[in-house]
């Protein structure tokens, strides 16, 4: 096993099996995956080839049938559902293609009522989101609510609740497909730099083809098998634009 | 603001529909409970607008409501021998066949009535304090009575009109207003017009009706009652208003058919409340799951969103008991313009309150299990 420094994520023969009728579909059959902090580790495949359940397997949100996953230095899946959720709580943000914010809440409650779980004051949870939507660019717009927000605003207070945590893993499940090009690509920009400045490890599934410009490295998914993986260097221009 | 608060307020909508049948359960409640209260009151206004401050009652009558409430006439003597007591007179109700007297066009009218007897004396201890001064002298003429407003077009008659009630001419000198009556109308007349309608009074019968009786000074009053039942020897029972008036209101709420009723409109209110609440809930929560997944998927544990449902439904119960009680308020006006009295005790509305919060939590307990569908990796698509 490799076990390098700055190694975020290591995954070992992960199978997902989903009964559909009388026979059992194999999603995911023995797949290998790593992600390290600091870098963007984009899985790109066709639909129905397993993305979203390795990422649901790598994240603790559905336990596979095989395969063990090391998160952070420990193994995610020995540990049980209420030490799941607070792993999550603590090292893990989500990004998801529909954006799932509450109707009821503007941008900067959106933030703080996940931070809040976190235990955090009030004043801090509210000076820590501040932070967060101003790095996304949507400090003018903290007292908006969902729908007085264009989609890509929408996705970056998303980013924001999700990044306002600090975590050191970062999932990302179709962020731009909902979305523009335009703003699509604000937010894999804001990713990246979740991955440059913030040292997280950062796991994108897509199928957008513009998005492999920004990865460090790339993982192909078909049929539940990794049929390419390859080391890309992301364009300097496009890292600090 | 919480997350619950938030989107009970902003997605009111979405929630209207638990806080209306919650408002409705409760209002179903309060208002049957004020009517019966309501009619009590107005079945008894003569005896509980009086100037009493003590009422005297066989021994065993429980009150006014139930068990026959004569007393012998040797009681009233005994009374009057303690020393605070300023007025001593007897209840009288006389009952008879009512026929008006139609003028050019109407019908007649023939029904069985109950008249009350008053004293048209001033501040006589059985006048009703809300009586005016020309209902009272308008009442000193023999074969005078006083209708109740609402009971004009029953009996077929006008101020002014003649009619008889068993078989003595009598004239509609008064109108009064709130003293409706409740199955069998009844009349106001002096106890010497009473005395003539009913052929009998205490003189040969030996008995007389409950006592009302006037004590100097109002701080006296729970010191003579208490003298008055050291003597009684079991021949009466003194009561205070206070008491007097509760014993009343018990035994009709207690009286079998109405406490049968109050506890099954209860029943019905609860489990309308629990269906449509729960429901509602169910489907405001559902309609949310996708943000309620996000959070799991975030890391905020299942028992957190449960506590968030638990709040939100706590909300939608205070604003229930609010909704409650604008309702209850409306629907009052309108049946207090129709003549209808509603009473309301705070004791029994704090219950209700209770009772719909009861109903808000538990439709909430109900609806924690839609959050099952909560599933953060439904969101990975």
């Amino acid at each position: 096993m490799i076990a390098t420094a700055d190694m975020a994520l290591t995954a070992r023969g992960l199978t997902k099996r989903f009964k559909t009728g009388r026979t059992f579909v194999e999603v995911l059959s023995q797949v290998d995956f790593e992600a390290r902090h600091g870098q963007v580790t984009m899985v790109m495949g066709p639909s129905g080839s397993g993305k979203s359940t390795l990422i649901a397997a790598l994240s603790g949100l559905l336990k596979p049938d095989e395969g063990t996953v090391n998160a952070l230095g420990e193994d995610l899946w020995a540990r049980n559902a209420g030490k799941i959720d607070r792993f999550r709580l603590d090292h893990c943000g989500f990004i998801f293609q529909g954006f799932n914010l509450f109707p009821a809440l503007t941008a900067l409650q959106q933030v703080t009522s996940v931070l809040k779980y976190q235990g955090k004051s009030r004043a801090e949870a509210r000076r820590i989101a501040m932070e967060a939507l101003d790095e996304v660019g949507l400090g003018p717009r903290i007292n908006q609510r969902p729908s007085e927000l264009s989609g890509g605003e929408k996705q970056r207070i998303a980013i924001a609740r999700a990044i306002a945590k600090r975590p050191s893993l970062l999932f990302a499940d179709e962020p731009t497909s909902a979305l523009d090009g335009e703003n699509g690509q604000i937010v894999i920009r804001l990713l990246r730099r979740a991955a440059v400045e913030h040292k997280a490890a950062v796991v994108c599934v897509t199928h957008d083809v513009r998005l492999e410009a920004f990865a460090d490295r790339v993982v192909h998914l078909e049929d539940g098998r990794i049929v390419a993986e390859r080391s890309a260097q992301p364009a300097e221009s496009l890292v600090h634009a | 603001m919480s997350l619950a608060l938030a989107t009970l307020i902003y997605e009111w909508r979405r929630y209207l529909a638990a806080i209306i049948a919650l408002a409705l359960s409760g209002m179903l409640v309060l208002v049957m409970q004020g009517l019966f209260l309501g009619i009590i009151h107005t079945a008894l206004a003569t005896t509980e607008r009086s100037r009493a401050d003590i009422f005297i009652l066989p021994v065993k009558v429980p009150s006014l409501v139930n068990g026959d409430p004569t007393l012998p006439n040797r009681v009233q003597p005994q009374i009057f021998q303690n020393p605070h007591i300023t007025e001593v007179r007897s209840v009288e109700e006389a009952f008879g066949a009512w026929v008006n007297h139609p003028g050019a066009g109407g019908k007649q009218v023939q029904t069985f009535i109950s008249v009350w007897a008053v004293d048209p004396i001033a501040g006589a201890v059985t006048l009703p304090v809300d009586f005016d001064e020309r209902t009272r002298i308008a009442l000193m003429e023999p074969g005078a009575i006083a209708v109740d407003e609402s009971a004009l077009e029953r009996l077929g008659t006008r101020l002014g009109d003649q009619a008889s009630i068993n078989g003595h001419a009598v004239r509609v000198r008064a109108i009064l207003h709130g003293y409706q009556s409740v199955d069998q109308t009844s009349v106001v007349a002096s106890r010497e017009t009473v005395r003539i309608l009913s052929r009998t009074d205490s003189a040969t019968t030996g008995e007389t009706g409950p006592l009302e009786v006037r004590v100097d000074n109002p701080a006296n009053v729970d010191l003579v009652r208490d003298q008055l039942n050291a003597v009684a020897h079991g021949a009466y029972r003194a009561w205070n208003r206070p008491e007097f008036n509760k014993a009343n209101e018990d035994a009709l709420m207690s009286q079998q058919i109405i406490g049968v009723l109050l506890i099954f409109l209860t029943f019905v209110a609860i489990l309308i409340g629990v269906g449509i609440t729960s429901q509602t809930l169910r489907g405001a929560i559902l309609s949310n799951i996708r943000e309620f997944a996000s959070l799991r998927a975030l890391g905020i544990s299942m028992g957190s969103l449960r506590l968030i449902v638990m709040e939100l439904s706590v909300w939608a119960g205070f604003a229930g008991i609010g909704a409650a009680g604008i309702i209850t308020f409306l629907v009052s006006l309108v049946a207090g313009a129709a003549g209808l009295p509603i009473i309301i005790h705070p004791a029994p509305a704090l219950m209700i309150c209770a009772m719909l919060m009861i109903i808000a939590v538990v439709s909430g307990a109900m609806a924690l299990g839609i959050l099952k569908s909560s599933q953060p990796a439904d969101l990975l698509r």
